[in-house]
């Protein structure tokens, strides 16, 4: 059979990037652990944690990159439109979210209290539902 | 658009995997566009055409 079509891709990629994702996600919320209950017990000083906040972010950055690169190289245009999908739903959900929680609160009605995390972990968790919505969309 | 991929596939006794290995693409990509949920690019419908050795209107025509 004739065939001038492309070299087969495979996506194991996405697996380590995912456990890689969980990784530094898991670096990060720990690292914050770290500077809280170092801040209680006075050690490391300022400075030391200033450097334990850094170091344990750093993980997310080096995902990130990856993260870049295996959507512009290595995902199919299906892949890519998924994931592209699901990043559109999460910004474009936050943002009315974020307004309506900021009003409510401005507003003096009661609101969840948020901490941080809860604010790095929301869009993350709206992008992988909305990529779990465009997969679904598209099977 | 509808498309006449699977019987295209079936013809050669290709598997969706089979297919997507010779297009470089990933499975999910064929089963969507085989069932029409999913329309491709011009340059991996050039792809498809060119593997079938038919001409792109041939596999892919508009919904009437």
């Amino acid at each position: 059979m004739h065939s001038e079509a492309a070299p087969a891709k495979h996506h194991p990629q996405g697996a380590s990037l995912y456990r890689l994702y969980v990784l530094a996600l898991a670096a990060a919320v720990g690292g914050n652990l770290l500077i809280r209950l170092g801040d209680r017990a006075g050690w490391p000083s300022q400075a030391g944690q200033a450097l334990l906040a850094v170091l344990t972010a750093l993980p997310l950055f080096a995902a990130a990159v990856l993260f870049w690169r295996l959507l512009r190289r290595d995902l199919d245009e299906l892949l890519q439109r998924i994931v592209l999908e699901g990043l559109a739903f999460a910004l474009v959900i936050w943002v009315p979210l974020a307004a309506l929680y900021i009003n409510l609160h401005t507003a003096g009605v009661w609101t969840p209290r948020l901490d941080a995390p809860d604010l790095v972990m929301a869009p993350a968790l709206l992008a992988a539902i909305g990529m779990a919505v465009a997969s679904r969309r598209y099977s | 658009m509808k498309n006449v991929l699977a019987a295209l596939r079936g013809e050669r006794g290709w598997s969706q995997g089979d297919l997507a290995d010779r297009l470089g693409v990933s499975r999910q990509t064929v089963n969507a566009l085989e069932r029409g949920k999913y329309d491709p690019s011009l340059p991996l419908a050039f792809r498809i055409a060119r593997l079938f050795q038919r001409r792109i209107e041939e596999i892919f025509a508009l919904d009437e």
